[in-house]
Parts: C-alpha cells; structure tokens; sequence
C-alpha cells in the first residue's frame, strides 16, 4: 500500500474546524455535516477541513492530543517500554503532517510539536525493526502487534511479508520428492 | 439533496439494508481486503452497485445544483474520493484475474451452485476472452512453429497459483477463538491462539482465508 493510500484512509478522521461561513446541514453519501455557522466550532473529516482551510473558509483546532506536555508524555512512556504503546490516535502521523503543513498558524509551538512525534515515531520504526527481525530469525509463524497504526506496519509490511514468502519457497524446496510443482508460486 | 437512506436500492437478493454509510464503509473494507488478499476473493456484486447507483444519483443531483456553490464543490470532493476507492478496487481485481486467469476460470466451472461466485458477470466474460486470447497468442507466435507433439500447452499447470501461504496483516472485528497456528520449523508444533476483538496480528493467510470471506477479520 502507497503511504498516500494510508493519508488517503487517514483523511476520514474527524477533526474540529471554526468556521467563517454559513451553511446548512450536507448529507453526504458517507453521513451528514454541519449546519455550518461563524464562529461555531463544527467537526469534519480532514479532507475537508485541509480543503476549507486552504480556501480560508474557516480555523482549525488542533485535536487535544496534538499538545506539547501530551506529547512529550507519550515519548517518554515509548521510550521506557519494550513493547508498542497506545498511540492517541491510529493515524496520529497522517494527522499531524497534515495539519502541521496546512494549519500551522493554527497550531501553537508547531515546530516542538513536529519534533516531538518524529521522536516517537523513530523509536517505534526502531522497535519494529528489532521485533520484524527477530520475528524471521526465529522463524515465528505469527505475531500480534496491537497499538502498531496502519502506516508504521506500512513501511515495512510488503517488504517483510515478501521476504517472508521467498523463505518459505526456499525452505519447502529443500525437502526433495515433494510432489509439488516447482512453478507452483 | 439527500442521500436515500435505509439503503433500499439494495438488489432484491439482499435482505441486509444497509445506509449509504454503511455501503461505503463495506466497499473500502473490501478494497482493503482485496489488496492484501494473495487470492482473488468472492465478488461483491451488491455492493458496486450499491455505490454506483449513489455516485449517479449524487452526480444528478449535482447537475441541477449552482455552478461554484460550496455544496457542490464538497460533494464533488466526496464523489472523487468514492469513486478512487471504487477504481482502486476494480483494479486490483482485474490485475488478480489476469495473474491468476486459468486457475480462477477452473474453480468457476468447479463451484457448486449455490457458492457464491467470485466472479462477476463481466469479470467472467474478461477472464474467458482473456483465456482465449492467451491461448490464440501462444498458439500463432510459437506453438504451431513446434514438432506436432509439442504443440499442446497447458496454461493451468504453467501459470503460477496464487500462494495462499504468504503472510499477511489483519485486524480482528469479531473476535475468534482456537485459530491454528501451522508451525514454521519442524522443531515447533502447532498451536492455537484467541484473536480478540481489536487486535492485529502478522499471520499466514491459509490459515485466515474463511475469516476474511466471512468479515471477521480486516487485512491491512
């Protein structure tokens, strides 16, 4: 999957907007939105609110967990764990590259904010490069990875899941007199 | 405006009435599950034609609205972004048949009624034409320049079956008790495990195939 499908999935999440126009309820195909009125905080999914806000149509708020103590509590809590934790939100990346790049004038101390989730994300990719590597060395047949989010499993998903399977033709071909075909896969 | 809710553009097979919502959401659930599938899995006729039949419906709609009026343009946007999905997943199935063709055509003529087939009619139609465009190809560029008892191919022992062993990512809907885990080594032994509602696991796809056909587990 291309990391823009994975923003593509992200762009769903709903996030609050102020707006500076009005507009009664839209019914979407995927659920209704609004009514919109100045000055009302309203939630929409991202797409829209990057799309309004790049019209200046309207503010955005940052979502509760895009703050600066939160955030430097949750690195430090990824620091001292072996294992994955929780992230406050599944695509919490997607969310703030997006709105760090569309809204940063709506988002206080932007820059530490940035800095601070890449920290995160550098110790998970991290962890997960240790776990993905001990996962083929012992040549485990399967792995639970809850609190990992779509994108960090993206990064190396068809990559490992393809070596994966190279391994698993090398090995069944080393039994001889299998009937199987060797042009099976 | 309105989108029709309660979903009752359902085909007249469907007792499950779905809202559009609901619609949408299943169609990425199967694009996501078809992406990640190494087989072709069962075609969801209901579905597109669901969401088709919203698209047109909205575009209509649409037509008759102001030209630059906000409510169009974000309509607009939601329509795109469906019909991405749509494509992507039309695609990728496309992609499987050409892949897979001639062992996809022989579990068709192999299924008993009453399966659901995995094809849909047109898909069905591309994979035959395809099949015997295969064939056609095979035969003028090289097969009849061959010695007489050489000139037979046979496409279903040449082409590459999917692999149903290669490993996947799932998310678990509903949650699954005693799933088998096949052992990678010869020095481990099978064991079972719980999958619990919300989890994620790295898995071979055999062993999940029948959750994925049934909707309890999500590939991602």
């Amino acid at each position: 999957m291309e990391p823009a499908e994975v923003e593509f999935l992200a762009e769903k999440e709903l996030v609050t907007i102020v707006p500076n126009f009005s507009l009664d309820r839209i019914h979407l195909i995927g659920g209704d939105l609004g009514p919109f009125n100045p000055g009302l905080p309203v939630e929409v999914p991202v797409w829209l609110a990057i799309n309004l806000k790049q019209r200046q149509k309207c503010r955005l708020i940052p979502p509760e967990w895009m703050d600066v103590g939160k955030l430097e509590e949750i690195r430090d809590q990824e620091r001292k764990e072996d294992t994955f934790t929780p992230m406050p939100s599944p695509y919490y990346m997607e969310l703030t590259k997006l709105l760090l790049n569309y809204a940063s004038d709506n988002i206080p101390r932007a820059d530490e904010i940035r800095t601070l989730v890449k920290d995160t994300w550098d110790t998970r990719m991290a962890k997960l490069r240790l776990s993905a590597d001990s996962f083929v060395r012992q040549q485990e047949a399967h792995a639970k990875l809850d609190n990992l989010t779509l994108l960090e499993i993206n990064t190396t998903g068809t990559f490992l899941t393809q070596a994966l399977d190279h391994m698993y033709k090398l090995r069944n071909n080393l039994q001889p007199g299998e009937s199987s075909h060797s042009q099976d896969f | 405006m309105a989108a029709a809710a309660g979903g009752d553009s359902d085909g007249d097979s469907e007792e499950l009435v779905l809202t559009p919502a609901q619609l949408i959401h299943s169609l990425e659930q199967a694009w996501l599950n078809e992406k990640f599938a190494p087989e072709l899995l069962e075609s969801k006729p209901e579905v597109i034609e669901c969401v088709v039949e919203q698209l047109d419906h909205m575009e209509a709609n649409l037509k008759r609205g102001k030209r630059g009026d906000l409510k169009v343009s974000v309509h607009h946007m939601e329509i795109e972004r469906i019909r991405y999905v749509l494509s992507s997943y039309l695609r990728c199935r496309l992609v499987k048949i050409e892949k897979f063709f001639p062992h996809i055509l022989e579990k068709e003529k192999s299924r008993a009624e009453g399966e659901p087939s995995i094809l849909s009619p047109e898909e069905f139609a591309f994979a035959k034409e395809y099949m015997a465009n295969t064939e056609a190809y095979l035969k003028n560029v090289a097969l009849k320049h061959m010695p007489p008892n050489l000139q037979k191919v046979s496409l279903l022992k040449s082409v590459p079956k999917p692999n149903l062993d290669s490993f996947v990512f799932l998310r678990v809907l509903e949650r699954q008790e005693n799933i088998l885990v096949e052992p990678e080594t010869d020095e481990q032994r099978e064991y079972a495990i719980n999958l619990e509602e919300g989890s994620q696991h790295l898995i071979r796809y055999r062993t999940v195939a029948p959750l994925v056909a049934s909707g309890a587990v999500q590939l991602i």
